[in-house]
């Protein structure tokens, strides 16, 4: 079901959107060129890493037998195979490299596009500091799942595997104390990812409130050293990062006691008897011995990289769950690209309108009443009263809960987004100005206005001279908060152009 | 690749510190840590002992067999050792992980306090100046990002003793077979030099398009109701998508540089597993007595053995350096000099309120004075109503006597004392200001008040609430006080927000007043309440009212009319108006709507 959203733009890919792993599976293999040529990459470079070890056994053959010939080969096999191994890894890891950052890019665009589309209703609810985390810190976690996470998933599975089947290649049998520990293996690597995942999550969300908290500490700065309040917020502060220190130092002790490697060196000693025993039996060379024992080593490594790649990938998952969860947000209104367009004359009309906000508190009871064309009415009341929340219905910033507004005898519902509110100006209480320059702030509802018009409806709002004064005229960026103004003349500003 | 930099540019308060100053200010915080890194190092130690052991274990193993015919006893020895040797490890590197865990956890949140205190010290014009975004990225992910480094150091200096440990015990075994081995040494370590040449700069442009990235997406939520009214959703989409492929491009070559380090180190390794096998061999058959089969073997095992301690220590540079350059971005945050100077720290038990300027200096931007030899006295209690034009200077006044801002020249004095030697906390304490735009916390509006003094009691809020305008204004709150306000006050109307800010003030009960009054947000019924509650705010205080309402203005002792940073008028509203004056043109221009009779007359239209 496609939802709701405000804004649309053609979806470069068709993402599956029903759970977090499908949806990042399905981000890896809009790209799956890339990533097969990776799992590639690595098939061939464990092939010949594992190889190499029993070419090595070979090579050992050779020194007991002393026979030059056969050690000058092997030796030229290893260097060969050896240099296939690393040219077929960097191939591998810029592939996964190269998936990774487009995931970031990708996932962050289409939650952008999301953030765009949702209602005001919807953006009343959240905090801009839990919206930037996701946008930023899991986006990149989510590429960090993919590489290195998802690379050390390969390391781990080829790693693990090619060995394994290479000593069944040399003898059968001494596969069998490698079958117990692949068992004991998976077991001890689900119980240590169980243990994880709650510190994981819990992790997450302490840095994306102590990340929100020090934002609103920053933004309303003025007031924290007006109240001499510093002290408070540095409480506040330590709070929130010292939970942060203890999931952080709990997920540290869990990860400590990962037992995969424990039972990793039980299978080395154990492997290294299994093979004298043979060796004894009369069953198996010095030269077989060598290269097992160099591909129980070739095993060391995806063992110990599980750790990091079953946190990595978790910490991913925990990530695209909470981008997914804004990007699947239902919101209730839509664009209405099918409604009706045209020239608005102006004539307004709120029939019994009433409203409330999620809260279920009325804020508005059954309001009616008829503006014609080039009509000037105030309304007034006390705070509180519900002024701004009346005219926030006519550009549909918010839905009416009962009755309609009609716009020109047209129902707001029924108009094009688009048509609807490009032709409603609306000066906001709040200036909120743009961090661009003085002329794109004034254009902002025209995009394209000529410097002349820029000019004149700054003259207009007696806006022309100040600008004048400034360091680089129309050109002169505002800051974030356009700070650098005074109140009365960021208020001008928002006086913008229409289209 | 020119053009992936553009726009790269640091921020002001960036500084370049060597990374000999970088590694003695993590030092320092890692002090009160010193016995876990030093369990830590020892256990990375002994885990790298253990680890040598076991090749050379199984080496002499290999031997054996070739000589005698293995025995049980032989093989249950051999088999415990080697099993022995595996579970150390595993006990060591489990310590490791668990105290530097905890070492790390501990620095971090150290490091992110001195940030957040240091970011609280700034004067507004460091606000001003940066987005809040960026500075949250220092003071919350950058400071993870240097602290992780001492993980790396300890790492670096245990695997640096394996390294000699290994090549002495191989020394001692086969000369020619060590030398092969160390000569590989140069190339790992000079490709390791190469990356980190390449690896500091591309990840110091990842960390700022990363920065710019979170800006840009905070500013869109922050401002999406107005980018909803306008409809210019495409116009921020389309500069979205030039920032985030941006980003995409610069990231994927940092990335491309870190992924491609192990291959190219694995690459120069293989070369020398392949000599070692060859030559080792070579040596093996042509004298036996010189080097057995088994420390032939050894040879090979052991240079994956020192192989891996020199990436990592190669590595280690690349990764280091990622820590650093973090590092340099929070010290930059922590060490910002601050604008603001103080000469004295003399703390204000009690503050009467006299503030007067002297001869004073006052701009934001160098060259675009503000105010020039500024002269005002105020007297303790009095009220004061700054009337002007926009850009006149008369909120700078009220920012100065706050003590927001650096002046050039001359000097502020509260009670005869200079502002520049007073315990700046101890005096804000006795400053109550609104600001023209209301900031709440998200919270309650109990909270939101109480906020002006923490040991407050609720029936001490309570009161205070009650006296701005009898507290006629709680009914209309859904759950009153315990309302809860919004992110920043959203679910509060302007007029609201102002009231609680008034109450907040009261609670304070500061010695001076100081209020920028928002140009347009409050509605004639509204303003009768905030009127009451000024009365309040303002009897027996020194206020200062940066003013746009008629209503403020008129119950003043004194206005001040300023134009261009200059007072060109004073006088009470009817001196003033009988003088027929620069203040008689802005009343009639700007203020006479406002009076009474005005808002009379519009609700007439109303009704």
């Amino acid at each position: 079901m496609a939802l709701k959203s405000e804004f649309f733009v053609q979806p470069a890919y068709p993402y599956d959107r029903s759970r977090p792993i499908r949806w990042v599976w399905s981000h890896i293999w809009r790209y799956k060129r890339l990533f097969l040529q990776c799992v590639a990459g690595f098939i061939i470079g464990y092939t010949s890493f594992s190889y190499a070890r029993i070419l090595i056994g070979q090579a050992a053959d050779a020194i007991i037998n002393a026979d030059p010939a056969a050690l000058a080969s092997a030796g030229l096999a290893v260097l060969l195979i050896l240099l296939l191994d690393s040219l077929a890894s960097l191939a591998g890891s810029l592939s996964i490299e190269t998936v990774a950052q487009r995931m970031e890019r990708d996932g962050r665009q289409e939650l952008y596009e999301a953030l765009l589309g949702k209602s005001q209703t919807w953006h009343d609810r959240q905090r801009v500091g839990d919206i930037m985390a996701r946008a930023t810190d899991d986006m990149r976690q989510m590429n960090g799942m993919i590489n290195p996470g998802i690379l050390f998933m390969l390391d781990m599975m080829l790693g693990i595997t090619v060995p394994v089947i290479m000593i069944a290649s040399i003898r059968l049998e001494l596969v069998s104390l490698l079958i117990v520990f692949v068992l004991i293996y998976a077991l001890a690597v689900r119980r240590y990812a169980r243990a994880l995942n709650p510190v994981v999550n819990h992790q997450r969300s302490t840095f994306g409130a102590m990340n929100a908290g020090l934002e609103e500490t920053i933004v309303g700065i003025e007031v924290v050293k007006a109240s001499a309040q510093e002290a408070f917020e540095r409480r506040k502060f330590h709070l929130n990062a010292k939970a942060y220190r203890d999931y952080f130092a709990q997920q540290g002790r869990i990860e400590a006691r990962y037992l995969p490697m424990f039972f990793y060196a039980l299978l080395t000693g154990g492997v290294f008897m299994h093979c004298m025993l043979l060796f004894a039996a009369g069953r198996l060379g010095v030269a077989e011995i060598v290269a097992v024992m160099g591909l129980i080593g070739v095993m060391r490594f995806p063992v110990f990289v599980s750790i990091f790649s079953f946190s990595l990938v978790q910490l991913g998952i925990a990530s695209a769950r909470r981008v997914l969860e804004i990007i699947n947000a239902e919101t209730a209104m839509d664009e209405n690209a099918s409604g009706h367009a045209a020239v608005m004359q102006g004539g307004l009309t709120f029939e019994n309108v009433t409203f409330t906000f999620d809260d279920g508190i009325p804020i508005l009871k059954n309001i009616s009443f008829d503006v014609q064309p080039g009509q000037t009415i105030a309304i007034v009341g006390q705070t509180g009263s519900g002024k701004s929340t009346l005219t926030d219905l006519i550009n549909r910033t918010y839905d009416t809960v009962a009755g309609r507004i009609l716009i020109d005898g047209i129902d707001v519902r029924d108009w094009n987004m688009a048509s609807l509110r490009s032709q409603i100006s609306r000066i906001e209480q709040d200036v909120f100005l743009f961090s661009r320059s003085i002329a794109e702030n004034i254009a902002f509802g025209a995009p394209g206005t000529p410097q002349e018009d820029i000019e004149r409806a700054a003259r207009e709002a007696q806006a022309h001279d100040f600008i004048m004064a400034l360091p680089d005229g129309y050109n002169t960026v505002i800051g974030e908060r356009g700070v650098t103004l005074s109140g009365g003349q960021r208020q001008r500003l928002a006086l913008r152009v229409r289209s | 690749m020119g053009f992936i930099m553009d726009g790269l540019d640091a921020e002001a308060y960036d500084r370049s510190y060597s990374d000999r100053q970088l590694v003695k200010r993590i030092l320092a915080y890692f002090r009160p840590e010193g016995w876990r890194i030093g369990v830590v190092a020892l256990a990375i130690f002994l885990t790298s002992v253990v680890n040598t052991a076991l090749p050379v274990v199984i080496s002499n193993g290999l031997d054996e067999l070739g000589v005698t015919h293995p025995t049980p006893a032989m093989l249950i020895r051999l088999m415990l050792i080697v099993t022995a040797l595996g579970v150390l490890g595993w006990t060591f590197n489990a310590f490791r992980q668990w105290l530097s865990a905890a070492a790390i956890g501990n620095v971090t949140l150290r490091l992110r306090e001195d940030a957040f205190d240091a970011v609280t010290k700034r004067d507004m014009s460091f606000y001003d100046q940066f987005p809040s975004a960026k500075i949250v990225s220092r003071v919350t992910s950058d400071t993870q990002q240097f602290s992780q480094t001492v993980g790396l150091v300890t790492d670096l200096m245990s695997q640096f003793l394996l390294v000699v440990l290994l090549i002495g015990y191989l020394f001692s075994v086969n000369v020619t077979m060590a030398l092969i081995t160390l000569a590989l040494a140069p190339f790992i370590i000079v490709t390791a030099l190469g990356f980190r040449k390449i690896a500091r700069a591309t990840i110091t442009q990842s960390r700022r398009v990363n920065a710019e990235v979170s800006s840009h997406i905070q500013e869109t939520v922050s401002g999406i109701r107005i980018a909803k009214a306008f409809r210019q959703e495409q116009a921020i989409y389309d500069d979205f998508l030039d920032v985030n492929s941006r980003s995409y491009r610069i990231n994927l070559r940092t990335g491309y540089t870190f992924s491609s380090i192990f291959p190219i180190l694995n690459l120069v390794a293989g070369i020398g597993t392949a000599a070692l096998v060859y030559f080792g061999g070579r040596i093996t058959i042509d004298s036996p007595n010189l080097l057995t089969p088994g420390q032939w073997y050894l040879f090979i095992q052991g240079l994956a053995l020192f192989w891996f301690p020199l990436t990592s220590i190669a590595s280690f540079w690349s990764q280091f350096q990622l820590g650093l350059a973090a590092g340099e971005r929070v010290f930059a945050l922590i060490d910002a000099e601050a604008k603001v100077v103080q000469t004295g720290n003399l703390t204000l038990e009690h503050v009467g309120g006299e503030i007067e300027f002297k001869h004073l200096d006052f701009g934001y931007v160098e060259g675009q004075p503000v105010l020039s030899d500024f002269n005002l006295h105020i007297r303790q209690g009095e009220s004061l109503a700054l009337v002007g034009h926009t850009g006149s200077g008369k909120s700078s006044i009220g920012k100065l006597v706050a003590r927001f801002y650096e002046f050039q020249g001359g000097d502020i004095a509260v009670d005869g004392i200079s502002l520049r030697t007073v315990n700046l906390d101890s005096y804000r304490s006795k400053l109550g200001i609104v600001t023209q735009t209301p900031f709440l916390f998200d919270g309650t509006v109990r909270e939101n008040i109480r906020y002006g003094r923490a040991s407050a009691s609720d029936a001490e809020v309570e009161a205070a609430a009650m006296q701005v305008a009898n507290g006629d204004w709680l009914s209309v709150l859904a759950q009153g006080l315990d309302t809860p306000v919004g992110e920043r006050g959203s679910a509060l109307s302007m007029g609201q927000r102002q009231l609680v800010c008034l109450a907040r003030v009261v609670l304070q009960d500061p010695a001076i007043f100081i209020l920028d009054e928002a140009t347009a947000s409050v509605d004639p019924l509204t303003e009768a309440l905030i009127q009451e509650g000024l009365d309040t705010v303002m009897k027996g205080r020194t206020s200062i009212v940066i003013a746009h309402r008629l209503s403020t203005i008129k119950h003043s002792d004194r206005i001040i009319v300023l134009r261009e940073g200059e007072i060109i008028e004073q006088g009470t509203h009817d001196e003033l108006i009988q003088k027929d004056g620069h203040y008689a043109e802005l009343y009639n221009t700007y203020f006479r709507h406002q009076s009474l009779e005005y808002i009379e007359s519009a609700k007439d239209m109303v009704a």
